[in-house]
């Protein structure tokens, strides 16, 4: 096991190593560099003067010079200073951004698997009755709703109409932080956010336990008298949640990007919006380091599934 | 024998096809994207304006007698644009996932098939893929390439053969220590043999799920690269980029039509697409008419 | 799992959606005199950046902390002293003589010359990354003969100077000295404590959420009204809106289309002011396609300017016959370029269009990617097919655009057409950069390689010229020269929009280009309670 562990954990640097490599080079061939982002074209600067700024940011020297002294720095853990954020360092404002994200991702998805664990079994439960359909269909129309349609409708009739949540940032600015002002503006992205985690989450866990609730031990309890309850409770939700379990933990590695969308329409402060606007005023050293930073959790959240995996079913072994 | 000649009539797609047709919600799906493909290959014979022309004198008109579904910032019909509209995101929807479900099949395949290391190295190059965030291949691919349909069908296209490649290799890993494998192998069948005529039909199940799920998620994925500004560009009518009207408040209040029922299109052909996947996918279960 | 863990979550998950719809979100914009609004939305403001050095935009909000020389007034008409109370010019326009005013910088040390000298040797110095080291090249030296009068020394009379000079905010110098030129960029000072003269002093930035000032109590104008400003950061122009309607910012910039929201609503005051941004289409100079000026005449009559001012600006846009829309530099005797798209295919026919390019489509390059572009842009294309020139719009990001047309060995190919805008006031010599032939890149962003004897003539006539009386003369036979030899086709300036509480007192906006600066007075800014 910690044999495995290791190596996994090595290949993991590789490909952190590959993956730095292939957004170095992805950010090059994109069109316009960081001074063509800066310069607004009604307000005219000369290429002259962008040549000057240029050289002195380093952008004139050949593409592998620039890569190799990015990995210099980075190996020092200096990670650059940010072009457009006025000079800030790079990995404080990174970081910065992760609690952000965690925050809404992880409400959002604490949400979503409640309601949709739940709702999945009211709907096994109660199959085709009136309650299931009803469920069913919500959660098609979840899955299938453009997330920035739900998000600006949203935003629209609870900020701007009902006037019951703020229309967006993190914090009410300017005031002193306190935790209710906090729960005010996470409410309405969180709910959003989770729409469509839940409609998927319900239909796995749904499907799912349907399949477990046929399987034999579960007749052979049901025919030894143990109450539909406990049935289900005990012995079909832990194995119907494996399927279920995947998923969460899928969802959970790509949820340090972030939801661009939601955090758009919002202007929450984490790391998809970060790097939407990075890629847009071609900030190289937040994108380069932000991509690694999710890389490397979404690299370290597969390893612990597969891990977690290998350990819970003794029938999978571990490549 | 005489089994044999039953199989023919009953063979596991047929009985695949009978349990489709008693799923309701299936059936509503299949009806529902019909007669959207329907109207919408077909819609220059019943409507008399052309997506693209624009009129000055009409603009943002609700719905009237000669623009059924009212006309938008430039007075170009609603109707026109959001049958146009969905030619072009079904369109793109459809040729990604083709892309993509040939590329994934492949490399599932290849990683399954192709010995221990093979098997490793593609699926660290399969890693690596989905470890790149999407929100980032998406922007930086996009900005590359810059906006329009055969570019919004490339970006999608080389979003979603990560996600088939690994279960493609599962069913096949687990296929290859099946008997009538082994024996195939033990007469000296060769990889193309062997995925064309043993991998190809058993994985038949997990393809058309994947496809039809995809498509729906495809179109949703194209119209939010045309939100951000990507995607497919303006003129051209495509269901996401009608969508982004709805950024302005005036016409999120005003001029519902202009976003509402593009919305509505667009959630109606995905909800109609993941019926019919959903259907699939019990379909090929064997086990569901134990219900 | 049990159902009752279930059961109560989703109870408290109602409970808690029952409490806030009982107590709505009470974000008041402004309490104890605070004002918060959206200052940095729109194409006039530049989200995070503090270095005014480096600042190609945003001014409306570093100009309430920093303060230049001299500034343009609340109508961007004339230019008045700021930091220098009075100045003169020597007759041969090479020596200006400030007297500058007594202030002191927030930290309370003392204003003197010595600053002055030091930002402008900063401005000038590339290393340093500032934006205006080409619009001072003309400056030779500053002397201080005292603390409180500065002389510039020009080695050529050059009239874009005291322009740049209202968009120069005085650093202090005995905070900056101590930091070498070429780490100055990437300083923290700028984000953390920075210090101005203006009417409010900096508090906080807090990263990518908003940017909060505190009064100057000894202003050298007052005492301000307001106790706070705050600056929200806003992703788009819709978020910023929505905010403004939900009440939880007192005043932004708003789009043209967003206005009919606002306008019959007495909780808002709606703001229009000119863009002073020409609006045109350019013609790539390097494609043969646009060498016959009867071809580039043709595309004028073929634009029905007027349908689309009328109708997708609202009225709220001035038809440009050249690179001007202001009365006094405008001669009587231009070609208005009426919409005529039967002269339009007389004059393609003569010139041989078949021949030239037929109906092959043609990119027309821009970086506007607001809904009003995407409509106007639409219509363009409608109206020069009907004329047989196929125009097929592309909208590339600003990143993207600049890479393009800036590119060392550029592709014509990528930008034959291109719809833009350019600053043409309130210093008329501003569209110079775009249009004259010295002016091709890398020296300027004559980025079309326009090579037109008589434009270029005029315009360095007009530069150049030493006498008051005769610059409207000078301008005007530029207007004459762009209305005859058409290096662009000019379409329009447009008018934009602000809206602001009407609880606002005193509040003055006007949508400058880069954000001013120019003599808002945010002292005398106060809220009704």
């Amino acid at each position: 096991m910690a044999q495995y562990c290791l190596r996994r954990l090595l290949i993991g640097l590789g490909m952190l190593a590959a993956l730095s490599v292939l957004v170095f080079v992805l950010l090059r061939l994109t069109p316009g560099d960081p001074i063509d982002a800066y310069i607004n074209p009604a307000v005219a600067i000369s290429p002259g003067e962008m040549a000057k700024l240029r050289s002195e940011l380093g952008l004139d020297q050949p593409l592998p010079v620039q890569y190799l002294a990015w990995l210099r720095a980075a190996a020092r853990g200096d990670f650059g200073f940010s072009l457009q954020h006025n000079g800030e360092r790079v990995l404080p404002l990174v970081a910065g951004r992760i609690g952000p994200t965690l925050l809404l991702m992880g409400s959002g998805l604490a949400i979503a698997i409640v309601v949709g664990i739940a709702t999945g079994v009211i709907g096994a439960v109660r199959r085709n009755s009136a309650t299931d359909v009803g469920l069913s269909v919500a959660a098609f129309l979840g899955i299938s709703s453009p997330p920035f349609l739900t998000a600006l409708v949203g935003l629209y009739v609870f900020s701007v109409l009902l006037r019951w949540a703020p229309s967006g940032g993190m914090l009410t600015p300017g005031a002193t932080f306190s935790m209710l002002d906090l729960v005010k503006h996470l409410v309405l992205p969180a709910l959003l956010l989770s729409i469509g985690h839940a409609a998927l989450i319900m239909r796995y866990m749904r499907a799912s336990l349907l399949e477990v609730l046929n399987q034999d031990y579960v007749r052979t309890a049901r025919a030894k008298g143990v109450p539909e309850f406990w049935v289900i409770a005990k012995h079909a939700l832990r194995n119907a949640l494996l399927p279920v379990v995947t998923l969460i933990g899928s969802t959970i590695g790509i949820a340090v990007g972030g939801a661009i969308f939601i955090e758009s329409v919002f202007n929450w402060p984490g790391m998809g919006l970060l790097l939407v606007n990075a890629v847009e005023t071609r900030d190289y050293p937040v994108i380069m380091s932000a991509t690694l930073i999710i890389g490397a959790c979404v690299i370290l959240v597969n390893l612990i599934t597969d891990i977690t995996y290998a350990a819970i079913d003794p029938r999978i072994q571990v490549a | 024998m005489m089994s044999l000649a039953l199989s023919r009539r009953n063979g596991p797609l047929a009985r695949a096809l009978q349990r489709f047709m008693m799923n309701g919600a299936a059936l509503a799906g299949s009806a529902i994207l019909i007669s959207m493909l329907i109207l919408v290959a077909t819609y220059p014979a019943f409507v008399q304006h052309r997506p693209n022309d624009i009129d000055l004198l009409a603009l943002n008109k609700g719905a009237s007698a000669t623009h059924w579904f009212g006309t938008d910032g430039v007075g170009r019909d609603v109707l026109a644009r959001i049958l146009q509209g969905g030619r072009v995101s079904l369109m793109v929807a459809s040729i990604s996932v083709a892309i993509s479900t040939v590329i994934g099949f492949l490399v599932g395949a290849l990683a399954a098939m192709g010995g221990r290391t093979a098997d490793a190295v593609v699926m660290r190059f399969v890693d690596l893929a989905m470890t790149l965030p999407p929100v980032i291949f998406l922007l930086v691919l996009a900005s590359i390439i810059g906006a329009g349909i055969p570019q919004t069908v490339l970006v999608i296209a080389l979003l979603s053969w990560p996600v088939l490649a690994r279960m493609v290799r599962a069913r096949l890993l687990e296929l290859r220590e099946r008997d009538f494998v082994v024996a195939s192998r033990g007469m000296g069948a060769g990889i193309g043999h062997l995925l064309w005529r043993h991998g190809l039909p058993n994985t038949t199940d997990i393809l058309l799920v994947h496809i039809t799920l995809q498509v729906a998620n495809a179109i949703l994925l194209e119209a939010g690269l045309s939100f951000l500004g990507l995607g497919v560009p303006p003129p051209e009518a495509s269901w996401g980029n009608m969508l982004n009207a709805a950024r302005s408040t005036v016409v999120l209040e005003q001029y519902a039509w202009q976003w509402l029922l593009p919305g509505a299109a667009l959630v109606l052909t995905v909800l109609a697409i993941n019926f019919i996947g959903d259907g699939l996918r019990d379909a090929f279960d064997p086990r569901s008419t134990l219900n | 799992m049990r159902f009752r863990t279930i059961a109560s979550s989703l109870a408290v998950t109602a409970a808690l959606c029952g409490w806030l719809a009982l107590h709505p979100h009470a974000a008041k914009a402004q309490d104890d005199l605070t004002l918060t609004g959206g200052f940095d939305v729109g194409p006039g403001g530049f989200q995070g950046n503090f270095n005014p050095l480096a600042a190609t935009g945003g001014f409306t909000w570093l100009s309430l902390y920093f303060e230049p020389l001299i500034i343009y007034d609340e109508k961007l008409e004339k230019v008045i002293g700021a930091l220098a109370e009075s100045y003169e010019v020597s007759s041969d326009k090479t020596s200006y003589t400030f007297h500058l005013a007594d202030a002191n910088w927030h930290d309370g040390k003392p204003f003197t010359s010595a600053d002055v000298k030091f930002t402008i040797d900063l401005a000038k110095n590339g290393a340093t990354g500032t934006v205006f080291a080409a619009r001072l090249g003309a400056i030779s030296a500053v002397e201080t003969p005292d603390e409180h009068t500065a002389i510039v020394r020009l080695s050529a009379a050059n009239a874009g100077v005291p322009d740049a000079l209202t968009k120069l905010l005085i650093l202090p110098k005995h905070a900056l000295s101590g930091i070498a030129p070429d780490a100055l960029a990437r300083d923290s000072w700028w984000s953390k404590s920075p210090i101005g003269t203006g009417p409010f002093k900096f508090v906080r930035y807090v990263n990518d959420q908003y940017v909060e000032l505190a009064a100057n109590e000894n202003y050298r104008g007052g005492k301000p009204a307001l106790q706070r400003v705050i600056n929200r950061y806003f992703e788009n122009t819709a978020s910023a809106v929505s905010a403004l309607r939900a009440g939880e910012i007192s005043f932004s910039y708003v789009e043209s289309n967003d206005v009919g929201a606002f306008r019959d609503n007495d909780a808002f005051r709606v703001i229009e002011g000119k863009s002073f941004v020409v609006n045109y289409l350019g013609f790539n100079q390097e494609v043969p396609l646009w060498k016959d000026v009867r071809v580039r005449q043709a595309v004028m009559y073929a634009i029905n300017r007027d349908a689309i001012i009328q109708s997708l600006y609202g009225g709220a846009a001035e038809p440009a016959n050249c690179g001007y829309v202001v009365d006094r530099l405008i001669p009587s005797d231009i070609e208005p370029y009426a919409y005529n798209p039967e002269k339009a295919k007389q004059l393609l026919k003569e010139a041989g269009w078949d021949k030239i390019n037929g109906d092959k489509p043609i990119t027309l390059l821009t970086y506007y990617n607001t809904p009003l572009a995407a409509n106007v842009l639409a219509a363009i294309q409608a109206m020069l097919a009907q004329v047989g020139i196929n125009v097929v719009p592309r909208t590339v990001d600003t990143p993207t655009y600049n890479g393009m047309i800036y590119a060392e060995k550029p592709d014509p190919a990528q930008f034959p057409l291109v719809y833009a805008g350019l600053q043409n006031g309130p210093d008329p010599s501003s569209i110079n950069v775009g249009l004259n032939e010295k002016q091709m890149p890398p020296a300027g962003s004559n980025f079309l390689r326009i090579r037109m004897p008589e434009v270029t003539a005029a315009f360095d006539a007009a530069l150049t010229e030493t006498d008051g009386a005769k610059l409207d003369a000078r301008y005007q036979d530029v207007c004459r020269a762009m209305n005859a030899n058409l290096p662009w086709a000019t379409l329009w300036v447009a008018n934009r929009y602000g809206v602001a509480s009407s609880k606002l007192k005193n509040f003055a906006w006007i949508p400058a280009p880069a954000g001013g600066p120019y003599a808002a007075h945010p002292e005398k800014w106060s809220v009704e309670q």
